[in-house]
């Protein structure tokens, strides 16, 4: 490719991050529920958990740790939950972007333009990682300020590490998404369904030792089980940067699976939205 | 060696199917039974650079699906198209950095992001280099007269300056070809015509202009040469005077004969002996009749004669120049807005 266009892309990229920043910060009040969201759902499960353990009965927590390989519950269920939110997030990013210039009636004017397809699929979404980054802190201030739980801070460094690299994964599961966008138009019952498979399959509020033996095979083909399980060993089992290689090492196959089955089924959509003149309508 | 001009197409085609083929079918390698709706059929047409061309036609035409396949929004199922040299198929982003293109009008912008946030975005989306990127949306917003008003939000404009705002944003890739789809529709007579003195600007700069119209006054003003397309097929194409000649009138005379009908024909004929009878319909007790004449002082005189040894009485009479409406109907026997 050539690089002067790889360079122009990477600033349309950044333009299109601008841009979609801009568009929120004009609708300050969707900030209040990104505070109230990432605390209420999890809280929920830990009073739940902690209901159904006497309130901390040394016995029930051992039995959890056993399955879990932790008795930190608490952590256990918001890291979970902080990755429930990044996956919707991320999966409904790139197709929302996408539907969400459809039906404004901009998509057709961005595609008019010679800049690269990835650039509309993904360069509205780089507001998402400030979403992700804003709940991360939410739900810190709630362990912290509502159950106590201190995290390390190397804990939280190595959290915000493995967070974003696992974003390459993530990305390329929510472009599947917004391929679809383009040739289907709404899309969103598919992701609902794949939102609420991968909540069962990635460990989500429970250790996957739980699921039948041919459902953890699939949950360890799933990024999101991946990054669930390394960000849980870093706050919850202390683990170093060496001890997460293998698990980067399976997040980079991963996204390389993914990313080229997405560029893959992006170009096949693509080129039947130019033929059925899908592109300009909702 | 010579420019290749601006836009060449052959043998232009676009079948749209009707409906949706399920998975089951496909799955099945079932045969595809579903209706076929031809949009644009077997379109040839050349337009030189640096001209107004014109691509005049009622809704539903193909007018719209032949400017985005020139686009490359829409993949031709046959044909060939070349943008200014460049075959659309094998090069699509090669033209989309040389084309300057207004096909959705207001709705294709940003509401909630001002005019300057809107260019700033779009101009990355064009590879404009940063170092000249403010130079070129100030002039792109002075093109189009929106200079004063570069720091408000869209939402607070009028659809005339948004209709302006989309043509600064195909302006800033500083394109050889601008291809503008129905660029006057929905605004007020004085937007309109601030518009129009824009797309004459482009013209005075050097550029290609290619729009499509159903206003014929509007194609008549504006364009050097025009195509006459109806059921995805052109009709004509000439400059706007040739195509009035083809109707051999100066005049186009509307008549309103009040009159019982069964001696419509009788009429007509006599009618038919001085003038071109391009259309005629019966409303109630009344005869709408359309001629082609030399001269409304001959032919209006013996209208009445006609009518009065008729028993009929012409209750209205209306005389205008020839205008591209007349030489649409004459080609296709229909009104442009019908």
């Amino acid at each position: 490719m050539n690089p002067a266009i790889a360079a122009a892309d990477l600033r349309a990229l950044g333009a299109a991050g601008r841009m979609s920043f801009r568009t929120l910060r004009r609708y300050p009040a969707n900030f209040i529920g990104q505070i109230f969201w990432p605390v209420l759902l999890p809280a929920v499960w830990v009073l739940m958990g902690r209901a159904y353990s006497g309130g901390g009965d040394p016995q029930a927590l051992d039995a959890f740790a056993s399955r879990a390989g932790t008795s930190g519950v608490t952590v256990f269920v918001f890291v979970g939950y902080a990755m429930y939110m990044w996956l919707s997030t991320l999966l409904w990013g790139p197709g929302t972007a996408l539907r969400q210039e459809q039906m404004r009636g901009s998509l057709e004017a961005v595609f008019l333009t010679p800049v690269s397809r990835l650039v509309p699929l993904f360069g509205p979404t780089l507001t998402n990682i400030v979403w992700v980054l804003f709940q991360l802190v939410v739900m810190g201030l709630a362990v912290w300020l509502l159950f106590g739980v201190v995290l390390p801070v190397q804990g939280i460094l190595l959290t915000l590490l493995v967070t974003f690299a696992g974003l390459p994964a993530m990305y390329a599961m929510g472009s599947l998404f917004g391929a679809a966008v383009l040739r289907f138009g709404e899309v969103g019952p598919a992701v609902q369904f794949v939102r609420g498979a991968l909540s069962l399959l990635c460990g989500i509020t429970f250790p996957i030792v739980m699921l039948p033996a041919w459902a953890q095979a699939t949950s360890n083909a799933m990024p999101p089980t991946w990054i669930v399980a390394a960000i849980r060993d870093v706050l919850l089992r202390g683990a170093t940067p060496l001890d997460l290689l293998p698990t980067a090492g399976v997040l980079v196959a991963l996204s390389v699976v993914f990313g080229g089955f997405a560029i893959v089924l992006f170009r096949i959509l693509e080129a039947s939205a130019r033929r059925s003149g899908m592109l300009g309508r909702y | 060696m010579a420019l290749s001009p601006a836009v060449e197409v052959v043998g232009l085609t676009k079948v749209f199917e009707k409906g949706r083929r399920t998975i089951w079918q496909r799955l099945r390698r079932e045969p595809d039974k579903r209706e076929k709706f031809v949009a644009v059929d077997g379109i040839d047409l050349r337009v030189e650079r640096g001209e107004i061309f014109g691509v005049l036609g009622p809704n539903g035409a193909g007018k719209t699906t032949t400017l985005r396949m020139l686009a490359t929004l829409l993949e031709p199922t046959s044909g060939e198209v070349r943008v200014l040299g460049v075959d659309v198929k094998a090069n699509p982003r090669e033209v989309r950095a040389n084309l300057g293109a207004m096909l959705s009008g207001e709705r294709s912008l940003y509401w909630k992001l001002t005019a300057r946030e809107n260019l700033e975005y779009f101009a990355a989306l064009y590879h404009v280099p940063p170092k000249g990127q403010k130079a070129r949306i100030d002039a792109a917003l002075a093109a189009v007269k929106l200079g004063d008003r570069a720091d408000d939000y869209v939402e607070r404009y009028s659809t005339g300056m948004r209709q302006r705002l989309a043509l600064a944003r195909a302006l800033l890739p500083d394109p050889p070809l601008v291809i503008l789809d129905e660029p006057t529709v929905g605004l007020d007579p004085q937007a309109a015509r601030d518009l129009r003195d824009r797309v004459r600007e482009l013209k005075r700069q050097g550029r290609t202009v290619l729009l499509t119209t159903h206003y014929m006054e509007e194609a008549d003003q504006l364009c050097d040469r025009i195509a006459i397309i109806d059921h995805g097929q052109i009709v004509a194409l000439d400059t706007p005077a040739a195509l009035k000649r083809r109707i051999r009138a100066e005049e186009v005379v509307t008549l309103e004969i009040g009159m019982p009908s069964g001696a419509d024909s009788a009429i007509l004929a006599r009618l038919a002996n001085t003038a071109v009878i391009a259309r005629s319909e019966r409303h109630n007790g009344t005869l709408a009749v359309t001629a082609h004449c030399a001269s409304a002082r001959d032919f209006v005189p013996a209208a009445f004669d006609a009518a009065r040894s008729e028993g009929a009485t012409i209750q209205h009479v209306e005389v205008v120049p020839v205008s591209l409406e007349d030489v649409f109907i004459s080609l296709t026997g229909r009104a442009l807005r019908e």
